[in-house]
């Protein structure tokens, strides 16, 4: 056996319909979870408008990394059939955001969010 | 193997240290005018995730995932944190794909192999091109490689300790959550969906013909009884009965049919059984797709074409009006840049 195989082998110690233990269940957990507190961190401090948007899809991936471990956790593809609904809702929220933002941007010539602060309800 | 605190704790203690540091370090990190120790605030974060790593593994030495994990997990957080902190939006997309790689790295320790490549695709390929794409669009040129240079929403963030702090508080409080809940979480140990290796009745003939088993003009006999339409998909009118195993195998026994109507049973306690016959990733996510969720695809479908009328809206919409605005903004920022 070649190295190359060897470290695919070691990549895909899945097995698939081994039980998950909760403990190994619950590092997933916890780094989507961190990942999760980034995006929103991010989408508070940052006033560029688009880095904002980048932040919600960091919170998007963080909550698509919870429902694959579920997924693997119950031998289950329901969670992963809906990562790719995340994905679609992702996708057109993309192309609706990103032209929202460079029609915002025509207008005033900026992207920080505060010049947009006179919008209220 | 299910016993009562199985998932524990080394000390909530631990943990709570663990967020703290980590909402520190994020502070640290955060952009704000004159001294930012951005390199210390990275640090501080990694050793924050090292620390919450011990807290969550060192009571359960026999469940640890795979080194793998460690390795993906560190560089997605670590190229996240860069994607919050980056002053450059160029890079923070840059970052993001990479924090989008190594999730993909993930998901394959997740035996989740049809959603890595698929939201290497999409993801990588498509929405962060988009993004570049606006990012490049919507941003006036810098004038030097220096920080100095970038505009001045980029290079400060926006309360940085309110934000550490409500990071901290949600971070602590969804720890908490899911370590007390995931203890209480029962492993499944049989693959429910391995059941509908009978819907696929070709791949069973060929994995047995691979294996010698059948020969090439033997088919899978017909039921004598007409097909039961009423449950849809579910009956073939195939005689199969194939049990998954929890150890992954799938046995039992496949009816074929071969000349004058002759039939004979292939059972799984044949030595030549193949080992290998369950859905592959792909195939079980594709039928979970259509048999179960035919109805989502629609509405996903109704999703796109609408977000795609949208976008052709607002780019004709901007064209059209906003000219004298765009002449005026020109013309403001043609005086700011004289004086």
């Amino acid at each position: 056996m070649n190295h190359f195989s060897t470290l695919a082998l070691t990549l895909a110690q899945a097995d698939w319909p081994a039980p998950l233990h909760q403990a190994t269940l619950m590092h997933y957990l916890v780094v989507s979870a961190i990942m999760f507190v980034i995006g929103l961190v991010g989408f508070i401090t940052r006033r560029n408008l688009i880095i904002m948007f980048l932040c919600t899809e960091l919170m998007f991936q963080a909550a698509g990394l919870s429902l694959i471990a579920f997924s693997r956790f119950h031998l289950n593809h329901t969670g992963e059939t809906f990562v790719i609904f995340v994905l679609t809702v992702a996708a057109a929220e993309a192309a609706l955001a990103l032209a929202l933002v460079v029609l915002l941007f025509r207008r005033k010539m900026t992207l920080d969010a505060e010049g947009w602060s006179e919008l209220r309800g | 193997m299910a016993e009562p605190g199985a998932a524990s704790l080394a000390s909530p203690i631990l943990l709570y240290v663990g967020c703290v540091l980590g909402a520190l370090g994020l502070l640290l990190a955060l952009p704000r005018p004159r001294v930012s120790p951005q390199v210390i605030g990275l640090l501080v974060g990694a050793l924050a995730l090292g620390v919450i790593f011990i807290a969550l593994g060192v009571r359960n030495a026999d469940h640890l995932p795979n080194y793998n994990f460690y390795i993906f997990s560190a560089i997605a957080l670590a190229s996240a944190l860069r994607v919050v902190t980056h002053p450059r939006p160029v890079y923070a997309a840059l970052y993001f794909i990479l924090t989008i790689l190594a999730s993909c790295g993930l998901y394959v320790l997740l035996a989740a192999e049809f959603m890595a490549f698929a939201l290497v695709i999409v993801y990588a390929g498509a929405i962060l091109i988009t993004y570049l794409f606006v990012i490049m669009l919507a941003t006036e040129t810098p004038t030097s490689d220096a920080v100095e240079s970038l505009s001045e929403y980029d290079r400060y963030s926006r309360e940085p300790a309110f934000a550490a702090v409500i990071g901290l508080i949600l971070l602590a409080g969804l720890s908490t959550l899911l370590v007390s809940g995931s203890a209480q979480l029962k492993p499944q140990t049989v693959d429910a969906g391995a059941q509908r290796i009978e819907w696929v009745p070709r791949r069973v003939e060929r994995a047995l013909r691979e294996a010698d088993l059948i020969a090439a003009d033997e088919r899978i006999a017909r039921t004598d009884a007409p097909p039961n339409r009423l449950d849809g998909v579910t009956d073939s009118g195939l005689l199969m009965d194939l049990k998954p195993q929890p150890d992954g195998r799938v046995l039992g026994s496949v009816t074929i049919a071969y000349g004058n109507n002759q039939r004979r049973v292939v059972t799984s306690d044949d030595p030549r059984w193949p080992a290998d016959m369950g859905l592959t990733n792909a195939e079980g996510v594709g039928m979970s797709l259509l048999a179960d969720l035919p109805g989502a695809i629609e509405t996903a479908g109704i999703i796109l074409l609408m977000a795609m009328l949208g976008a052709v809206v607002l780019a004709r919409k901007k064209v059209e009006l906003d000219e004298a605005a765009k002449a005026q903004a020109h013309a403001a920022g043609a005086a700011g840049g004289g004086a």
